[in-house]
Order: structure tokens, then sequence, then C-alpha cells
């Protein structure tokens, strides 16, 4: 019976690491200007303003893939060098002290775009320009530019067609390099674009529907051009309500988009996701908010790993159970993890190691279960040594 | 350190010469150190310079284990993963005015760079993996500094040049890329080299609008390796970090003879709040061109100290440390260490009476220009200009033999330029000279389609008395796959800028007196040959156009349409039975003008003419039967085309 006990421990563990339970543990974002020349300025400021959002909500900026089309900040004909402004106030600098950009100029191509997502890099290619997520990544991917029916134009030279976006999301789910994926569009047309996705976790909102334009908010008399699109526009008076610890579902940013003062439809496509909108807040993909548990036991479990495999194995599933909607507070209110989790989680593992955790409770001599489970193992060892010899 | 053989030593010998020889042998280098120094310097044409200098210098040690304290770690693992013996970066925007902002001193002779990126490096690896290395170290350094050096890692964007980029360039590679941007992305990594970034010190001063609001700002980044000479060590890391800004200040006075007064909140919008804490040294130097040279061996030389740097014509608002007397300049030492958050450092300068300067000229002003026209040939020319004060320099000394003046040209060509070396003219004084009395010795590496560029090393000999020089190179340009151009190709392409060198001619400052050690002195107080930057040249190619096929599509459609249209119309028109209609139309209107030539001739009294409508019907058929025939003709040949070709 221990042996059983043993073997349906060493299932689980398998089990869970195949990817049905993955849990959220980071948070990506790729952010894509893809519009060359000064008219274009305003994508850029996009971008730009993006990217401020998601830093200043947590993300690192290495985990950041910034793909800048065009040098607006040090352009000759940027009244203020080194300087992008996304409102006419040029309150905010968003070209601040510390932007890194890793695609720039001719390297934002359709190809480096597909490279990106999908991992397929020379080996030269330095870690700070790869998209190095796992299946635990929630990635945000923003595009801007000029695009029409199913295509997005890159430096008014290439194409990024539906048809290569959907192949690539695909290619990267089956690499396992995302659990979900939040795609936003902000070109004319922009609803297009995800007409051909089909990979699972992905979520899309676009800034136009089909033959409906994406237009530019406000001209800046300084600068000379249109400093920001209307979308990206009231998509940050949106985040800039917010702070890290805000609790914003993603449909409330989706309800706050108006078609009147967007002059065109926002676009979601919802259906290849499945938690409900309602529950996910947008710091899961606009953010980097890592829950941090709280175990005492954490040092004892790594000392005593080698003489009591069970208890640390136990210990270990139990960090890995995850709720995603709980606040930091609650988790540091609670000091029976246990049960929270338990609750939470509708993991069909979960009941059986419930079972089996109740049942080691029970039993008075641990010790010699211990080392029953030692010497099995031994056993077992012994024994896959015989067969493969 | 000395070698023990083992066994003539004790052991015990050896192990202490090991413990204790080694910190004596090296002296003061084996700790990590960091200064930070800043050079500004008026510009005769109311600019004013700014040259910041950081050096960070890792001592040797054993390569297994290696702590850094001060030195940026990302650098030491790049040096020790592609073996890089010397590397220099330079990111630079705007053009270095050789004319005005001084062309013979050592500032600018190592300072300035040529537009965009420029990278070249050394290595110490085999031969054969010279290139596997250089390609992973510009994809390194392109993740690093956040630009695209990675474009250089295709051969056809770098070059191994023999003698002409630097005396010694054995296992050399160098690249440039003209129409990279330059702007803070680039700054910022660059700055996190430093161990105080630009939260302290000098760096501080660094406000990205002010720097890049300037009129050349050039960004460069210089490593070598010091050799150790010892086994089981590591070779030490030197590296330079330096930022040349021209700036110009905001000159409130309306008085156009007066140079501009300023100070460095006004030149940066920013002061500096004393040292960076882990900085050895941390100096601000001015240096001043053109002032009376003062002798210093005076009565009360406190006195005269006081009035060098509080006189009637200047005024600095800080007393110096120390004065240097240089052959042509004075340099006011500040030494920051001793300024804090409550008694920052804000130098000015402010003038009083007019003063004028010239700044040192290299020994010829060299410029370079396209000549041709359209899109298939054009021509290179560099221009070579004897400038004012080398024509004093050189008359003077005139008396002993024939004076020549070296100069080397070091060019790199991209493949689709195809220069044919063998038009190569040189003029003198606008006269036409052959080529062999002038060059000297010329180094050509022909470029390959699409694999490598051209390299042209040429070393020139001229005579003094000659007031200028020309040498002109015709080239094909040449085509490019549909897939090679950038998004912007109308704009043209770049050729990168050649460089200028002048071996026998060298600048540096010489100091009256015994100056610190500090490294940004002893660099300007080193020997560099004399060297300048041409522009860089934009060549128009043929780029692809698809108005073209649209042009072409319209045409062949309108002909198409043409024959086609005239070709049915004569078969399907019945000209018999139109004319037919015609006559009955012209019946039924003619009975109407009849009865109306009838009234209006009662009313005039004249007879009724008679309206002759005889239509020749005969005429009209065989000219018919002609067209059919015609028609017929061409159908049938049609035929014998379509079915026997």
């Amino acid at each position: 019976m221990k042996i059983l006990i043993f073997l349906a421990l060493l299932c689980y563990l398998f089990a869970c690491s195949s990817g049905e339970t993955t849990i959220h543990t980071n948070n990506w974002a790729v952010l894509v200007c893809t519009s060359r020349f000064w008219f274009n300025y305003r994508h850029m400021a996009n971008t730009l303003s993006l990217y401020r959002t998601v830093k200043r909500l947590g993300i690192p900026d290495e985990r950041i893939i910034l793909m800048l089309a065009d040098d607006m900040a040090c352009n000759a004909r940027n009244e203020y060098p080194a300087q992008v402004f996304n409102n006419e106030n040029h309150r905010l600098n968003l070209y601040g002290d510390n932007v890194e950009v890793d695609y720039r100029g001719y390297e934002v191509t359709v190809e480096n775009f597909l490279r990106v997502l999908t991992g397929r890099h020379e080996n030269a290619v330095p870690r700070s320009k790869r998209l190095l997520s796992d299946e635990g990544s929630h990635i945000l991917l923003y595009m801007t530019g000029h695009g029409g029916d199913e295509f997005l134009k890159f430096q008014d030279a290439e194409e990024l067609q539906s048809h290569d976006l959907a192949d690539a999301v695909k290619q990267m789910k089956e690499k396992r390099r995302f659990k979900e994926l939040l795609i936003m569009v902000d070109t004319c047309q922009a609803a297009t674009l995800f007409n051909q996705l089909q990979s699972p976790g992905v979520l899309a909102i676009g800034s136009s529907l089909k033959g409906e334009n994406s237009y530019s908010h406000h001209l800046d008399s300084d600068v000379g051009v249109s400093v920001v699109d209307r979308f990206t526009f009231y998509t940050l008076a949106f985040f800039e309500r917010l702070n890290i610890y805000d609790n914003a579902s993603l449909s409330s940013l989706f309800s706050s988009y108006d078609p009147r003062l967007l002059m065109s439809t926002a676009y979601y496509r919802t259906d290849l996701y499945q938690p409900h909108l309602e529950k996910v807040p947008v710091t899961n993909f606009f953010g980097s908010v890592m829950e941090t548990i709280h175990t005492d036991s954490t040092y004892k479990a790594f000392s005593g790993r080698i003489s009591d495999k069970i208890n640390s194995d136990t210990l270990f599933s139990q960090r890995s159970q995850h709720g995603n909607s709980e606040t930091l507070d609650n988790v540091e209110a609670s000091n029976e993890i246990h049960e929270l989790k338990t609750e939470k989680k509708q993991c069909p593992y979960t009941q059986m190691r419930r079972d089996l955790h109740e049942r080691l409770e029970k039993l008075a001599d641990v010790d010699t279960v211990v080392n029953l489970g030692i010497v099995t193992m031994l056993l077992l060892v012994a024994a896959s040594t015989c067969l493969l010899t | 350190m000395a070698r023990f053989s083992p066994g003539s030593l004790p052991v015990l010998v050896l192990f202490f010469s090991r413990i204790f020889l080694v910190p004596i042998a090296l002296g003061s280098a084996d700790v990590e150190e960091f200064s930070e120094e800043l050079l500004l310097k008026p510009l005769s044409d109311r600019k004013v310079l700014a040259h910041f200098h950081f050096e960070s210098q890792a001592p040797p040690s054993n390569s297994h284990g290696r702590h850094h304290h001060l030195f940026p770690k990302a650098i030491s693992q790049l040096v020790q993963k592609f073996r890089v013996k010397e590397m220099e970066l330079s990111f630079t925007q705007g053009r270095w005015n050789y004319e005005r902002w001084g062309g013979f001193d050592p500032l600018s002779s190592m300072n300035t760079k040529p537009v965009g990126v420029e990278l070249w490096a050394m290595f110490d690896v085999p031969l054969s993996e010279v290139d596997a290395s250089w390609k992973n170290l510009t994809h390194s350094l392109s993740g690093l500094f956040c630009a695209s050096i990675n474009f250089l890692e295709s051969s056809t964007s770098y070059a191994s040049p023999t003698w002409g980029f630097r005396p010694n360039s054995d296992k050399l590679r160098y690249g440039s890329l003209p129409c990279e941007a330059v702007c803070t992305e680039n700054l910022t990594p660059w700055l996190k080299l430093l161990p105080c970034r630009d939260k302290d010190g000098i760096s501080a001063l660094m406000d990205r609008p002010s720097i890049y609001r300037g009129f050349y700002h050039s960004q460069r980044l210089h490593l070598f390796t010091v050799d150790s000479g010892q086994e089981g060590l590591d070779s030490g890391i030197v590296l330079e970090q330096t930022l040349t800004v021209v700036l110009r200040p905001d000159s409130g006075s309306s008085k156009k003879q007066i140079q501009p007064s300023w100070t460095l909140s006004s030149l940066f919008g920013r002061k500096i709040f004393g040292s960076c804490v882990l900085a050895k040294s941390s100096n601000v130097y001015l240096q001043l061109e053109g002032l009376p040279v003062h002798e210093l061996k005076s009565v009360d030389q406190e006195l005269e100290t006081n009035g060098l740097w509080k006189n009637a014509g200047f005024e600095l608002s800080i007393e110096p440390d120390r004065v240097l007397q240089e052959t042509n300049s004075f340099l006011f030492e500040f030494d920051i260490g001793e300024y804090n958050d409550s008694k920052p450092f804000d130098l000015g300068l402010t003038w009083k009476l007019p003063l004028k300067w010239s700044c040192g000229q290299a020994p010829l002003h060299a410029s370079r220009f396209l000549m041709g026209s359209g899109n298939e040939r054009g021509a290179i020319a560099i221009s070579l200009k004897l400038t004012e004060t080398y024509e004093k320099f050189s008359g003077g000394d005139l008396g002993d033999g024939p004076c020549t003046l070296q100069a080397n040209i070091f060019q790199v060509f991209p493949w689709y330029i195809k220069v044919y070396y063998h038009t190569l003219q040189v003029f003198m004084d606008q006269q036409q000279r052959t080529v062999s009395e002038v060059v000297k010795n010329i180094t050509v590496s022909p470029s390959t389609d699409k694999t490598s560029p051209g390299v042209m090393e040429m070393m020139l000999e001229l005579p003094c008395r000659m007031k200028s020089a020309a040498l002109s190179l015709e080239f094909d340009k040449g085509f490019l796959h549909i897939d090679e151009y950038p998004p912007d190709a109308n704009q043209g392409f770049d050729i990168p800028s050649a460089l200028i060198s002048f071996p026998n001619h060298h600048a540096r400052l010489v100091f009256h007196e015994e100056t610190s050690n500090s490294p940004l002195l002893s660099k300007l107080k080193e020997k560099s040959p004399v060297r300048s930057y041409t522009e860089i040249l934009l060549v128009p190619l043929t780029t692809p156009d698809f108005s073209m096929p649209y042009n072409v599509i319209t045409i062949t459609c309108t002909v198409f349409a043409l024959y086609f249209g005239s070709l049915l119309n004569v078969l399907r028109r019945r000209v018999g039975e139109e004319e037919r209609l015609l006559k009955s139309k012209g019946n039924k209107q003619g009975k109407l003008l009849q009865l109306l030539s009838r009234i209006s001739a009662k009313i005039r009294g004249r007879p009724v003419e008679s309206s002759s409508s005889e239509a020749s019907s005969s005429v009209m058929s065989s000219n018919f039967l002609l067209k059919v025939m015609l028609v017929a003709g061409i159908a049938a040949t049609w035929q014998y085309f379509s079915t026997y070709m």
C-alpha cells in the first residue's frame, strides 16, 4: 500500500509537469511599431506609451521586446531632441533615460518579428533580443502601424498577413511558449488580422472592425504631426488610473472603449480564451504581479529533502498550486494555505493528494514510512538497472 | 615575474614568490580603478566642447575566478569570451568641423569619429576563427548597446584592413554603419557600465535633451587588454569611455564680438553634486586657447596665478586648484571631490573682452564628393587642400631637401559600388600627374558581388609646395536583389567615410610642468597620429519602381484595346445596312427639309435646288469587299503563325 502511495505521488508529479495545470509564472511583452518615417510619429508614441505602462505595472526591461521601426527621438525633424511625447501638453517624456530598444530601424522586419515570436534565432543572437517565455508565461503582443484587410504593413515595404500571425501563434502554442496571449492591435481594420487565429489561450483586441479606419487622436502643432492614435489614447487613459495593485478586469478595459470617441468599433475576439473576462485582472497581461506565498517551512523542506522525500514532494506540489484571482493580502493573511488552495482549485489530483496527506497525518510513525520509502526506491532503482542491463 | 625552476629552488620559495612577488611586480595596478574626468574647451566659433573621459581598469587575475568590484562585468565577459585584444566602438551624430573645432589636437584626432556606428576589433584567436569571433561580437554588442551593430556580421559590411587603418593591424576587423541612428537608448547602456551610472559624479551632468541638442556628439568605448606577462594570469583590461559633445551656450548678451559666457548648469541644465565616491580621481579641466602666454616665473606667483583665472579678459566663477601651462593653451584643473549636495560644482566662464583665436589644423583638409549623373556610373573624388597653418609651417623649413607630406587614405566601398581602380587619376594644383608620382603604395582588395566589400589603402606622398590635390576613381553602380533593398531605398545608399591619416604628424599636448597622473591628461600627452574622417556620401541607386510595370500594363492594354476594338468594328459592322438606314432616315428628314426649303425658296423667290444624294453604292461595296479581304488575310496569317510557330 505504501508503494502504491509512492507510485501515485510519482504519477502526480509527472502529470503536473505535463502542462495541463501550468501556472502563470511570468509576464512578457512584445511591443511593435511597424511604421517608418517621421509622419508616423504617433505609432512610435503609441508603442512607447504602452512600453511605459507595462514597465510601470511591473514588467522588467529584460522581459520586454521593443521594436521601433524608426528613430523619432533623435530625428533631425524633432524639435525636442531625445524626447517623444504622446500628448500636446508635453507633460510626459516617453523617451526617458531608461529606454531599451531591442530591435530598431531596418531590423524591424516581418522575418525578425516572426523569429522573435517563434524563438527561431541564430545562435549568436543575444538573450536581450529573444522572447524567452515558457509555458507559464502571459504575453502581451502590441502592434501598431498601417494595415488593411488581413494584413499589417511593416516599414511600408513588407506585410504581415493574418495567416502568418496565426501560424506563428500556433507554433508558439505547440512549443509551449505561452500560457495566455493577448494580442492588441491598433491599425485600420485591425479585427481582420485575427481571423485566422485558432490556438487556445489567445485573446485579441483590435481597434477597428473590417472596413473601418483607426484615427489619430490629436495633432501637436509644436511637433508638427499627430502624436497618438485614438484607440491607444483611450487605452492609456484607462491604465493611467491604475496601479500595480488594482484589480480592474479585462472586461472593464473592453467596456471602457466608446465607439463614438474611438470613431471606430473596438473588436474583441474571446472565443479562444476560456476564463471569464470579468475575473481576469488587466495586470495579468499589462503588468507583472507575481504572487508571493509565504510558507514557514521552505527552508526546512529544502534541508530535509533527501531524508524526507515524500514531505518535500507534497510541499513542492503545494507551492505549485496557484490561484489567479487572489490578492496579496489574502495570501499573507492565510496561514492555512492548504485549505485555501484546495478550495480554490478543482485539480483532479488535488482531492487525491489531500486524501494522501490526511492519511500521512494519521500515521503515527512517519520515520518508518520514510525508511520504507527509501528502501522501495532503492529496490526500484535496482530493478530498473537490472532491466536496462 | 621571474620564473623559478622548481628543481633548483625549494618549493617553498616558489610558493612565497607567488604570494608576495605578484603584488610587488604589478605595483598599484592590482586593484580595480575608476576615474572620471571632464574637459571643457570653448571653441572659436562660439561653441563649447565638453569631453567626458571615464576609465576603468581591471588588473590581471586568474581566469577562473574573476570577481569585479568596479569594472563592468558585461565587458570583461565579452573580452574573455571572444578573446578581444583591442576594440573600439563609437556612436556619432553630427560631423566634426575640422576647420573650426581643430584638427591637430589629440582630442580631434582620437575622438572624432564618422557618423553612425564604427567598430573595429583585434582578436587573440587563430586566423581561421577571427570572422566567427567578429560575428559573435557584433551580435553581443548589438544586444548590449541597443543598436543594429549585428548588421556588421555579414561579410559584405566589414573589412580586414592591412596597414591603412592602423600600423599593426593583424587579425583586425573593421566595419561601420553610416546610417545608424544614435539616441538615448545607446547612451543609457553605456552609462550603465560606469560604477555610479548617471546618478552621481561627473556623469550626473548628462541630461539627455541637452546632450542630443548639441551639434556633435560622439560616444566612444575603447578597450584593450594589458598582458601581465605571467603564466596562469589572465590579462588585465583597460576600458576608456569617452563622450565628446559640442554645445552652443545660450548667448544672452547681444554683443557679437564677445564669446558667449556660460556655466555648467546653462550648458547641461544640471550641476555636479560632488564626485562619484568609487572614483579614484574626479577632475574637471577647462582648456583655454589663445590666451597671451604668461611667464609664471614671476615675483609674486600668487598674484600671477590669480590673474590667470580672474583678469580683464575673462573670469572663472571658481578658483582652479591648479593651472597647467601648455604650449599654446592653459588648463585649469578643478578637483570636484570637495563639493557636495549643499555646495554643488557649477563652473562658469564669463568673457569680458572679445578674444579671437584659431585652432590647430591638420596639414590637409580633406573632402570627398560624388561626380557624374544617372543611375549607371559615377566617380568619387577626394580633394585635399593644404591648410593655412601648415602652409606657413612648411614655408619655414624649405631649406633642407625635397619636403614631402605623407598621407594615408583608407576607404571601404560597399560591393554595389564597383570601383575601377585603374581609373585612378591624380591632379595636383589642377594639373594631372601620373599615379606613380604621388601614390607610393596602394593596396586594393576588390569587392566581390554580395560577398565582400572593396578596400582601398593608399599612401600618398605630396610635395609641400602644392596647394591642393585631388584623386578620382570611377565606379559602376550595381544592382541589388529585390530583397536587399532597405525600406527607404529611395533615400540612397551611404558610402562610409574615408579615413585620412598623417603618419608623420603627431598631435599631443606638451605641458611645461609635471602633471598629475590623470588618465585623461596622460592620454592627451600621448603621441597620436593626426587623422581625419571625410563626409559620408549618399549614392542614389536604381530602386525598384512599381510604377513602371503599371505603365507597361496600361500601355499594352491600350494597344490591345485599340487593335481588337477596330478589328471587331470591321468584322461586325454592316456598312451597307447602315447607309441604307441613314438614307431612309435622310429621306424621312428630307421631306421636312424639302418642305422647309420650298417655303424658304418661295419666300426668297428662287427655284428649289434639287438635293443630289446619290450614294455611290458600287464604290462602297468594293471598298467593303477590300476590307473583308484584308481582315480575312490577317486572320489567315494569324492562324498560320499560331499553328506553325
